[in-house]
């Protein structure tokens, strides 16, 4: 099933005056469906960023559709977004962006708790998933005083908790060591595979990459190839430093 | 680049943060000169200082306001320091040491303070004749002399030598400030927590403890306790709410927390969670904003009701714009050519008999001291239709009466619940009648030179003095001085006039009194105070508002991020909006009801210390609670106006 189809989307920054205008997205069009697992890879500058935000509604596209359960969300108001994004979008981002000033369980909760749920739906969901995640010990710690992985998964369980469409995740392992970034990567799949999340991961870590089952590389705005998982694990991951070092980016 | 050129280019590019604070400096430096130049004005010099008593108090007032620029600008300038956070840690990973960061500051504080010194010094030129009429007016019943608008060199000169020393101080300040910036806070500002705030049962307990006591304590209902308890209470209710600000006020919002059902609706989450992370860096700004709007708001209050009372309080005791006993032969046509002479219209006048009467009764006594005596004693006496025509041409709140017969009223300046009892239901035995004590009243409107009066039922009245029980003449036969009461036209301005009647009416008649006198004696002593409360408060209220508007303005500078990401989630903007009141709201709101709390109580003090002997009625602190409610109105509307601008500005913050 379909859970969301992009077509023909540009962003071009600098308005229609100006003289600088700067091509960010070109005609770029492609779908996702329920349930996969997506890797967005490309060099900086490539555009993805610009894809993800426009994908997550904080950004809009200059031309083009993108429609998600049946909607065209590029024509939606202000308001309209924001109710798009908490029922629709969950989001990991690379700086976790949890709140300081609330303890892991308020900032998992914050979602619901702006959908206005019931408390005991709120506490039954929260219990389950940081159950699953492995984060009960530490609920009522403030951010600043866990582990970095830990962190994210706490921004983990906030973007699954409202058992969003799809969730948007920017460099999720950018800021963690090597052995928390591969235990949110195996968490990543497991939430893949356990919960039929469909996720769409930005990431230039090869590794990372290599744990989705489709990746799709940017280059100066436009779609440049489509790589699939297949069996071999290792073999994937060659041919994605493969097509990485074609695109002049970090593959090493 | 020049420090000098960065210096201007910062000011311009913040503008939108420099205006409060230049704005704040301007209200301070107009502060000061206003003040330095009404010490200096000659009519406040001929008005008050020839009273050591006076300069005194507008010394003393001068040094409490000096002291809380000092300490307002300091920390207004810390906040805005701290605001900028980001810029001049900028500046440090670029290399520029903290040194010459100190030294831009100072410049930008230097080129600020010089225009808002300009600025404040100009207003306070331009609103000096008025601050001096103000002055003038509330404290001199008959002011009218044109005060010159004057530039007083010596009050400019200090106001500058004052002002460049607070700058350097708020420079030296700022410069502690930057040294406590570690570069690393430019990349972790926003994560570095400032700690969970140690809310504790026990301290909100003690807090609310120490307060009900100072609040019990103000209570009681004995002046000369409540005068001698005043310091502890002030100590406990100082103490108490430092205490509630930094522990009770933080177990309230963990208890806030507990109560899920609310707590976990995003509104509350957010904003909940928000002011109880800022607590421990705000809660002592809030206790002292608390502590500053109770002396304000008292301050305020007590002067207000002080002043709408003097001219209600002086016709209770005066009852009359002017009356007089004996000598109305001699003297009736010299008043009416004083009158003609200053073209002013008598509005009422009326003259009476007085009578005594002394009959028989028991000796009353309270608290062993004897209140009535029934031998060489005697009652001034009305019957009940003289009684009511005199009241109705008082200017004070006195009613009619209706005595039956066989009753009457007992009139007396000196009523107290003990004596009130106690004289109630005597009988009083004249030759062939006796007549019984039924109610009385607390005035001493009527009884022109009497220490006690009885109002009698018409009859009564005049059956007792065909019997003789009633006397219109002394032992020797001479008749009482007769009475003669005036209204005229504006009976507290026309100063003139009234030293003519003062002229007229001393040594020639047997006693005498006018409103104008009581009035003008009066609002000496008050109207002083008066002026002095007003002031302060409104300096009060101007830098604690701004103060509060800084720190939060500070606030929105670190929480900007918050609000990106909770948009990011799905906060829309109604719910942002509410967001941002219900994070706001109770850092205004917190410390105002606690100070109109602590001010309530604080006028249940002076009402039991003042109050109660100028306002003769029963229940005089529902009076003083009704005058005080205008003041802490106003002082909400200043707060509900930086309220809305300081929303207004972290919204813009936040967006």
């Amino acid at each position: 099933m379909q859970i969301l189809k992009v077509e023909n989307i540009s962003k071009i920054y600098g308005g229609k005056k100006s003289t600088n205008k700067y091509v960010a997205l070109k005609n770029i069009s492609f779908e996702v469906d329920k349930g996969e697992f997506v890797g967005v890879m490309g060099a900086s500058g490539s555009g993805k960023t610009t894809l993800l935000n426009i994908l997550g509604s904080i950004d809009k596209p200059t031309t083009g559709r993108y429609i998600m359960d049946g909607k065209d969300i590029a024509t939606l108001n202000k308001d309209e977004l924001a109710k798009h994004r908490i029922n629709n979008i969950g989001f990991i981002f690379q700086d976790y962006n949890l709140l300081d000033t609330m303890t892991l369980k308020e900032n998992i909760i914050l979602p619901l708790a702006l959908k206005g749920h019931k408390v005991n739906i709120i506490e039954e969901k929260l219990f389950k998933i940081t159950k699953d995640l492995g984060i009960t010990k530490i609920l009522d710690k403030y951010p600043y005083e866990v582990s970095g992985g830990e962190q994210q998964r706490a921004a983990a369980c906030r973007a699954l908790i409202t058992s969003p469409r799809i969730i948007l995740a920017d460099e999720p392992t950018g800021n963690l060591d090597s052995k928390s970034g591969k235990d949110l990567l195996e968490l990543l799949t497991f939430i893949n595979k356990e919960y039929k999340a469909t996720i769409l991961m930005v990431t230039h870590d090869v590794f990372a990459a290599s744990y989705c089952q489709r990746i799709m590389f940017i280059r100066d705005g436009e779609i440049y190839n489509q790589l699939y998982a297949g069996d071999n694990k290792k073999q994937f991951f060659d041919s994605i430093i493969d097509v990485m070092s074609v695109l002049g980016g970090e593959g090493r | 680049m020049k420090l000098t050129t960065l210096a201007i280019r910062n000011i311009k590019r913040n503008f939108q943060k420099y205006i409060m604070h230049f704005f704040s400096l301007s209200f301070s430096v107009f502060t000061a000169y206003s003040f330095l130049a009404l010490m200096q004005n000659e009519y406040v010099i001929t008005a008050f200082t020839y009273s050591t008593r006076y300069r005194a108090m507008l010394k003393g007032f001068g040094i409490i306001i000096m002291v809380f620029v000092i300490f307002f600008l300091i920390s207004s300038n810390k906040s805005f320091i701290r605001a900028r956070k980001k810029e001049i840690s900028t500046y440090a990973l670029f290399g520029m040491t903290n040194r010459n960061i100190g030294k831009l500051l100072f410049l930008e504080t230097m080129i600020v303070g010089f225009a808002a010194l300009i600025i404040g010094i100009g207003l306070g030129i331009f609103f000096s004749k008025l601050v001096a009429m103000i002055l003038l007016d509330i404290s001199l019943a008959s002011f009218t002399g044109d005060i010159a608008f004057t530039i007083d060199p010596k009050a400019i000169y200090l106001t500058i030598i004052i002002f460049i020393s607070i700058f350097g101080v708020m420079g030296l300040s700022g410069l502690q400030v930057i040294n406590k910036f570690q570069l690393v806070d430019l990349f972790k500002a926003d994560k570095v927590s400032e700690g969970k705030s140690g809310g504790s049962k026990i301290s909100l307990i003690i807090s609310l403890m120490l307060i009900g006591t100072g609040y019990y304590l103000a209570s009681l209902d004995d002046p000369l306790t409540v005068v001698g308890v005043s310091i502890p209470v002030l100590i406990l209710v100082i103490l108490g709410t430092y205490l509630f600000f930094w522990g009770g006020l933080p177990e309230v919002l963990s208890f806030i927390k507990r109560n899920k059902s609310s707590y976990y609706r995003g509104i509350n989450l957010i904003s909940t969670s928000a002011f109880s992370h800022r607590m421990r860096s705000i809660g002592s700004t809030m206790a002292t904003i608390a502590i500053l709007s109770a002396v304000a708001t008292t301050a305020i209050a007590t002067g207000f009701t002080l002043y709408k009372n003097i001219e209600k309080n002086t016709y209770d005791i005066i009852g009359y714009d002017m009356y007089f006993y004996g000598g109305q032969e001699k003297i009736l046509d010299d008043i009416y050519r004083a009158f003609e002479k200053h073209h002013t219209k008598i509005i009422e006048e009326y003259t009476t008999q007085r009578y005594i009467t002394s009959p028989q009764m028991e000796k009353i006594v309270v608290d062993d001291s004897r209140y009535i005596y029934d031998e060489t004693d005697y009652f001034r006496v009305y019957s009940q239709s003289v009684y009511n025509k005199l009241v109705s041409l008082s200017k004070s709140d006195l009613k009619p009466v209706h005595i039956n017969s066989n009753e009457a009223m007992y009139v007396s300046p000196y009523i107290f619940e003990e004596l009130d009892e106690a004289v109630v239901g005597q009988l009083l035995t004249f030759s062939d009648q006796t007549i019984k004590i039924t109610s009385t009243l607390r005035s001493g409107i009527v009884s022109f030179g009497a220490l006690r009066t009885l109002v009698l039922n018409d009859n009564d009245f005049e059956r007792l003095l065909q019997s003789g029980d009633i006397l219109g003449v002394n032992k020797n036969g001479i008749p009482y001085d007769k009475v003669t009461i005036f209204n005229y036209e504006n009976p507290l301005k026309s100063r003139a006039l009234d030293n003519e009647l003062t002229r007229i009416l001393s040594g020639n008649v047997g006693s005498y009194r006018t409103a104008y006198n009581h009035y003008n004696e009066s609002l000496e002593t008050f109207g002083l105070i008066c002026f002095i409360g007003f002031f302060m408060s409104m300096v009060f209220i101007l830098m604690t508002a701004s103060l509060l508007y800084f720190k939060q303005v500070m606030a929105a500078e670190e929480e900007r991020h918050h609000y990106r990401m909770l948009r990011k989630i799905g906060m829309d903007s109604q719910v942002e909006k509410r967001v941002i009141v219900k994070r706001l709201l109770p850092v205004f709101l917190i410390p105002l009801l606690i100070g109109i709390t602590h001010s309530i109580f604080a006028m249940k003090a002076a009402d039991t210390i003042v109050f109660s002997n100028m306002i003769p009625l029963e229940n005089s602190y529902i009076i003083v609670l009704a005058f005080s409610a205008v003041m802490y109105s106003a002082y909400a509307l200043v707060y509900g106006i930086f309220y809305f601008i300081t929303k207004g500005q972290y919204s813009r913050i936040v967006k």
